[in-house]
């Protein structure tokens, strides 16, 4: 079928671009092993959709596509949750340098005295 | 003993001179921070005498504006610290009663709560219900003594020591009930003292929405897992 003709030229393509990167010194040769069982894994399941089948039964889950489906979702949902927390760190991070470049100006700005007029503005 | 008041503004041009000058009276300095307002409230705040007038360059909430106002205060060698609203909704005369219980070495931490007695004028009955139902998420999700009777009180005092000690990082309103627990949690001695707050149309128009308490949550949930 066409779309596992596609598929599996996906596979070999980022396969591929895996070794690359391992020979330019990018990713470590146990890195590389690690995502190429990955791609080689989805080229078993493109060529036996049984596999598939038979993990899901495994799991007491009724169909192969559907085991896909719940293991995307639950990863999804664990990227996007890591992604908020990695965006209250930044915020966190903001919060620090706004404190800091506040407490700057601390020394520099005394309180107005008790005996300027009350309508007193700065030049600022 | 040196006190200082330290008052988070956001948009509080029209009010925060009223605040101030009323809160002046109970303490002997006032630290102001203008939390990145789209309006002059630094300005407004710096031409009253007593008080330090410190700019965030961009809002970054509540908390954040505390935690600058905190350490300003110590830097400026503050023995007793006051967390007070800008909004007018706490009695500044009620000031002595929290400080009180810190001079006589009564706790480290004194909390205002607006549920020991004295009635909050206004309080309308869904924000009534959602503190109830604040105080037992805070129990079960946070593990607060239920015996705290305000879940979100904004009104507090802490001696130097619990300035100290008490580093929360909590930037917007959930700051208040990770405060809560950090104190519980310690070995500082705290407190709850009746306070009154009062709701008037202006405040309840330009306060926090009941849905905020979810983004409270939200809040508290992803602080258990950000480090740093
Ligand atoms: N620094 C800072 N202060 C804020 C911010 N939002 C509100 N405030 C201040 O925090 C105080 C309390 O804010 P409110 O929105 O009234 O919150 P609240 O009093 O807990 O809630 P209500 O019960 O609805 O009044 C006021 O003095 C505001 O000026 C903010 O983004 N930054
Ligand atoms: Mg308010």
């Amino acid at each position: 079928m066409l779309i596992q003709i596609l598929l599996i030229l996906g596979f070999v393509l980022v396969f591929a671009i895996t070794w690359r990167r391992f020979g330019q010194n990018v990713i470590t040769f146990r890195e590389a092993s690690l995502w190429s069982f990955l791609w080689l894994s989805g080229v078993a399941f493109t060529l036996y959709p049984g596999l598939t089948e038979r993990l899901a039964s495994f799991f007491g889950v009724g169909r192969g596509v559907d085991l896909i489906l719940y293991l995307a979702v639950a990863i999804q949902f664990f990227l996007i949750f890591k992604l908020f927390i990695l965006n209250e760190q930044s915020e966190r991070k903001i919060t620090n340098l706004v404190e800091r470049e506040a407490l700057s100006h601390l020394n520099e700005d005394e309180p107005a005295s008790a005996n300027r007029p009350s309508n007193y503005e700065s030049n600022g | 003993m040196k006190i200082i008041g330290i008052i988070p503004a956001y948009n509080e041009e029209k009010r925060i001179r009223a605040t101030a000058e009323a809160c002046l009276p109970f303490v002997d300095e006032l630290i102001v921070i203008d939390d990145g307002s789209a309006d002059n409230t630094f300005m407004a705040a710096k031409s009253i005498p007593r008080v330090y007038a410190i700019r965030h360059t961009i809002n970054r909430g509540q908390g954040a504006a505390l935690r600058t106002g905190t350490h300003a205060a110590l830097h400026l060698t503050a023995d007793i610290i006051v967390h007070i609203d800008a909004d007018g909704q706490h009695d500044p005369s009620q000031i002595p009663d929290l400080t009180h219980v810190i001079k006589s070495n009564q706790a480290d931490v004194v909390f205002g709560s607006r549920f020991l007695g004295q009635e909050p004028k206004g309080m309308p009955l869904s924000r009534r219900a959602l503190l109830l139902a604040g105080r037992w998420f805070n129990t079960f999700a946070q593990g607060i003594p239920k015996t705290i009777s305000d879940p979100q009180s904004g009104f507090r005092a802490l001696n130097r020591k619990a300035a100290v000690q008490i580093n929360f990082k909590q930037d917007r309103m959930a700051h208040a009930s990770e405060i809560l627990k950090l104190v519980t949690r310690s070995k500082l001695r705290w407190m709850e003292v009746p306070v009154t707050v009062t709701y008037t149309a202006d405040s309840l128009n330009k306060g926090q929405k009941n849905t905020d308490a979810l983004k409270i949550a939200w809040q508290l949930l992803l602080g258990i897992f950000t480090k740093s």
